[in-house]
């Protein structure tokens, strides 16, 4: 069996006519964990949102295929059900469906399997403690009154429990402080296996510091403009995107 | 698959037609030779047959509304006011005929009788043709009963209460009600009784071309406390129908009344209801309203806060398809000291249905410290249907709090994005996200109510979306 | 004597709730007017045209048809401005009631051309004692482009009757700024009427109103919205004292085609004594999907926490609720750009709460 999880080649994306993506290529294989880094603007939410074919971008050209299927026009949900999942920056709220009731549906409709609800709960109150999340959030509506950390950890959340073959993290570390970021690499640690495979997209590198991570991509005004391992998240961290502008 | 067809199932209950039999049809029209006729048939007093024609004279008088839903279509001289069913009124299921039965049984009427309700009404065509009540209430002194029992049997509590609250002049279909009225419950709670489980009423309409006129009298005495719950169905003919009820409730001092309605009247009926609610000193009003049926609903139940710190609150929503036009709302007057009220409103609007949501909130001048807000929310699911809000707000003293809210919007595609990322197809996230802009009605009603509620919503989104 | 019927709403309501219109008792529509000839003029009028208005009176909703044709057969001051300047010009306007005074009936029309960028001041002010009688109507036409900011000012004594029909047409990304300062008049009505017709236009009115002894204020704020991205925001912010009251009826209407508009509406009375009324109508109409609107309203007296704290800083009560009233106009306030006719309001509104 092939190794290989997510293929990426020549995307061209455009977001509300203009040209964001220009010719992107990126290999992702089971049990590695991917870092997208780049400067505000440089198209890393459009690369996350595009593989998950949310149609406010337009794909103009290039493909994107995931465990041996071409996904490129597929619709969010198939993609989604095929075992990607994304994590967002903003996560959406949604009042009058609670965080185990909207669990309980999407686990259903990922696994096309019943979910037996006693099971079902214990495992989401035995993660919830694990990322240290108040157990009363689970019956409070989707994302509500969350706070921002909070927000995120719900993300995290939901990637556990959905348990997908990729996690795409869209800045999910943005904006939280040091104890909730350890939280949240503590998430992709339990999350993390030999089948299954993690692309952080993010702008600083704080979350890099507890995690290890296998490759690093340098996206600059819509190209990846320089690949390499852990150590080229160092360097930016000191010299910042300056030279790859 | 499998889904599907069940909904079509379910849509189907609501559908049941039974053979248009009756033991007596009224002919159509209102004449006073007509009015004296349905007196005749219930057998009324002398009280209760005058007022029937005094009623009819003031109908003759009013004009129809100025304003909301056109009305034109309805003309008095085709509908039937009173059908009698073939039956008469009986306090054991096993009495009642086969066919009523059946679509009393599909609506799952004596079912819910026997895992939560304190007691059961049903009401098919004019009249009621069941009614009984756990023992121990009756113990308790509680009366439950058909309203024109009630007119015989406890003439003095019903001529005391007997359209006072909603006087036959309130507008022209109240005082139509007045005239022809038939069927209905009677409630009496003794002061400080609690019944702790819902009494429920049913509401079968079957006859095609006619109306229902029930009357609904619930005096909840002083600290007593009551749940009461009304549903409406009715099958789909190609004239129209109409539903002229009137609902009375007496909510006397430091006592509770939580009135639940779930309408799904069918697609070609009119909904002319009036409901009010004098409520007493410390004493709380509680509403809880879901429309989905009819052709065209103007309802707008009122509370009148009579005593000091009486308290209302309604939350209501209203799901309007095509061919629909809902104007439904409320109405709150603050009429002494340190009352309150509190509304939440919502609509949903899809597939060329009109919601409308029209109310009046007033706080009279001796109404001091009295505080009022209002939430309304509509939700518009395509660009061919319509939304309008249409709240008067009438402050008449300075000590007061009030807040007015409103919004309109549709659902976002973000939002739709968001759970399709985590599996949901379109038609399930649109779905989802509705649930959870009504949950806050469905969460007050009962398990079972919210659970049909749910499955409406599912019905009446389905091939909407796509 | 029979009632003047005035004002109605766009949707009818209840007639029980006493608001789908006005009726007013005692008020004459004057037969024969005399001139009017007390009016101040300041605008470059190199750069501005002011010629006499002779178009024909043509309005979607107005107050009424007696007050209309008022105008259409008898108004004694026709203004047309027309402004093709693209350099930023003010236009001051200044009608005085006085003893020779006493009866205006004005047509006004502004026509804002492309691309240009003008504010307009208009102020209607009476000395004390004259009984004086004000039907007016303004009519702007923005243009592509034009940037335009109007200010009315009603400063009319409490004898007199001040009655204003406004209707606006803007075109294509034009910007239209109200700010409304209505303070006089035994009745002030207004009907105020934008026809939002191009993509991305945008209206925003503001208004402060103040109601004294038995004032009756009734506006009648019509915003429709058809142009795709196009935007209204109503605020409106006033103070009842005494007996007076006021009826606020705001309609926002997205019209069928006006994709991604956004309508808000704001409404919050502070009632200054227990006899003052204050009736509000804040409707939304809608038959677009893609459109975000809201409204809000909001009715009450000063909070006591609040007077107390200005008062424990030496003010008296009456000083505490000026206070409070002005800080409550003060956004408003703030988009006239003239110090010296924000000076000129707060003194007004001083002297009316004295």
């Amino acid at each position: 069996m092939s190794n290989k999880l997510l293929e990426i080649k020549d995307l061209y994306v455009n977001a509300e006519e203009k040209e964001i993506l220009k010719g992107i290529n990126l290999n992702i294989n089971k049990g590695e964990i991917h870092v997208i880094m780049g400067p505000n603007g440089s198209g890393k939410t459009t690369t996350a949102n595009a593989i998950l074919n949310n149609p406010c971008y337009k794909k103009v050209n290039g493909s994107i295929t995931f465990d041996g299927k071409d996904i490129t026009n597929l619709k969010t949900d198939e993609i989604a059900r095929s075992g990607i999942f994304m994590s967002f920056q903003l996560p959406e709220e949604i009042p009058g469906v609670s965080v185990t009731n909207f669990l309980k549906y999407a686990k259903n409709k990922i696994t096309g399997k019943p979910v037996k609800i006693f099971e079902f709960k214990k495992e989401l109150a035995k993660s919830m403690e694990e990322l240290n999340m108040n157990p009363k959030n689970m019956e409070r509506s989707l994302n509500v009154g969350f706070s921002g950390g909070e927000k995120k950890k719900n993300e995290i959340l939901q990637m556990l429990v959905l348990n997908p073959k990729l996690a795409i993290l869209d800045e999910t570390d943005s904006g939280l402080d040091v104890d909730a970021i350890k939280t949240v690499s503590k998430g992709i640690e339990m999350f993390k296996n030999k089948n299954n495979a993690v692309l952080i997209i993010t702008h600083n590198t704080k979350i890099l510091h507890s995690l290890k991570v296998d490759y690093v991509h340098i996206l600059v005004n819509g190209k990846i403009v320089k690949t390499g391992k852990q150590d080229l998240a160092r360097e930016i961290e000191e010299n910042g995107y300056g030279e790859y502008k | 698959m499998s889904k599907t067809k069940l909904d079509e199932i379910n849509r189907n209950i609501y559908n049941i037609k039974n053979k248009d039999e009756y033991d007596f049809k009224i002919k159509k029209g209102l004449t006073p030779e007509i009015i004296e006729e349905i007196s005749k048939q219930k057998d009324d007093p002398k009280w209760m047959r005058e007022f029937r024609l005094r009623a009819l004279e003031v109908y003759n008088k009013l004009e129809l509304p100025t304003w909301g839903p056109d009305l034109s279509e309805l003309d008095m001289n085709e509908i039937a006011t009173y059908v009698r069913p073939k039956t008469s009124l009986s306090t054991s299921w096993e009495d009642v005929p086969e066919d009523i039965k059946n679509t009393f049984d599909k609506l799952g009427i004596p079912e819910a009788e026997k895992e939560s309700l304190a007691g059961v009404g049903a009401q098919y065509d004019s009249e009621v043709v069941y009614h009984s009540m756990k023992e121990e209430l009756i113990k308790q002194g509680v009366i439950y009963t058909d309203m024109e029992s009630a007119v015989k049997k406890y003439p003095e509590l019903v001529k005391e209460h007997f359209m006072k609250c909603v006087p036959v002049h309130d507008h022209k279909f109240v005082a139509l009600h007045g005239a022809v009225w038939s069927g209905g419950s009677f409630v009496y709670v003794p002061k400080g009784v609690k019944v702790d489980i819902p009494l429920q009423s049913y509401f079968r309409l079957n006859s095609p071309e006619s109306g229902q006129f029930e009357h609904t009298l619930i005096i909840v005495d002083e600290g007593a406390s009551l749940h009461f719950i009304e549903g409406c169905s009715a099958p789909k003919y190609n004239k129209v129908n109409l539903h002229a009820g009137c609902v009375e409730l007496y909510v006397k001092d430091n006592a509770y009344l939580r009135y639940s309605t779930i309408e799904n009247w069918s697609k070609n009926m009119l909904n002319l209801n009036t409901k009010k609610a004098i409520v007493g000193k410390n004493a709380k009003m509680d509403w809880v309203s879901g429309s989905f049926g009819s052709k065209i609903s103007m309802l707008y139940p009122m509370s009148i806060l009579n005593g000091e710190g009486a308290k209302s609150e309604y939350t209501g929503i209203s799901f309007a398809g095509g061919g629909q036009n809902l104007d439904n709302g409320f109405k709150v007057i603050h009429n002494a000291k340190n009352t309150s009220s509190v509304v939440n409103a919502k609509s949903i609007s899809k597939n060329g249905g009109k919601c409308t949501y029209r109310s009046l909130v007033r706080i009279n001048e001796n109404a001091g410290g009295s505080k009022s807000s209002v939430s309304c929310e509509s939700l518009m699911l395509d660009d061919i249907s319509i939304s309008d809000t249409i709240p008067v707000n009438d402050i008449r003293t300075d000590d007061v709090e009030f807040s007015h809210e409103a919004s309109i919007g549709k659902i976002s595609d973000k939002t739709i994005f968001y759970l399709m990322s985590r599996g949901l197809s379109e038609e399930d996230a649109k779905a989802m996200i509705v649930r959870g802009f009504a949950y806050p009605i469905s969460k007050e009603l009962p398990v079972e109510y919210a659970v049909e509620m749910n499955n409406l919503i599912n019905l009446e989104l389905e091939g909407a979306i796509g | 004597m029979e009632k003047l019927k005035l004002n109605e709403t766009p949707v009818r309501t209840s007639r029980n709730f006493n608001i789908n219109n006005i009726k007013l008792e005692n008020v004459v529509i004057p037969e024969r007017l005399g001139n009017f000839n007390h009016v101040t003029i300041k605008a470059e009028t190199s750069k501005i045209e002011i010629s006499n208005n002779t178009n024909p009176i043509d309005l979607t909703y107005g107050l009424g048809e007696e007050l209309t044709s008022q105008v259409a057969k008898q108004a004694n001051q026709k203004l047309k401005v027309k402004i093709d300047s693209k350099t930023n010009q003010e236009i001051q306007i200044g009608f005085q009631f006085d003893k020779e005074n006493t009866q205006l009936v004005d047509n006004i029309e502004i026509e804002a051309n492309e691309d240009t960028k003008s504010t307009i001041v208009i102020k209607y002010d009476s000395q004390k004692d004259v009984e004086a009688f004000h039907n007016g109507i303004l009519k702007v036409q923005a243009k592509k482009n034009s940037k335009l900011n109007v200010i009315l000012v009603n400063f009319m004594n409490l004898e007199s009757n001040h009655f204003l029909s406004i209707e606006n047409t803007l075109e294509e990304n034009a910007k239209v700024q109200y700010t409304i300062i209505d303070f006089g008049g035994k009745n002030s009505i207004t009907n105020y009427y934008s026809n939002i017709v191009g993509n991305s236009a945008d209206n925003r009115l503001n208004t402060i109103y103040l109601g004294n002894k038995d004032q009756l204020f009734d506006l009648n704020y019509i915003a429709e919205l058809r142009g795709e991205k196009s935007n209204i925001d109503m605020q409106v912010e006033g103070a009842l004292k005494d007996t007076a009251k006021k009826h606020f009826k705001g309609t926002i209407d997205f019209k069928k085609g006006c994709k991604k508009a956004t309508g808000n509406e704001a409404e919050n009375c502070m009632l200054l004594s227990d006899t003052a009324r204050s009736l509000a109508l804040p409707m939304l109409l809608c038959s677009e999907e893609e459109v975000e609107g809201n409204h809000s309203s909001s009715a009450g007296k000063v909070g006591d926490k609040e007077l107390f704290y200005i008062m424990s800083r030496g003010f008296t009560k009456k000083e505490a609720m000026k206070l409070m009233v002005k800080a409550k106009f003060n956004k408003i306030l703030e988009n006239i750009k003239s110090e010296e006719l924000r000076e000129q309001i707060l003194n007004e509104i001083d002297e009316r709460l004295n």
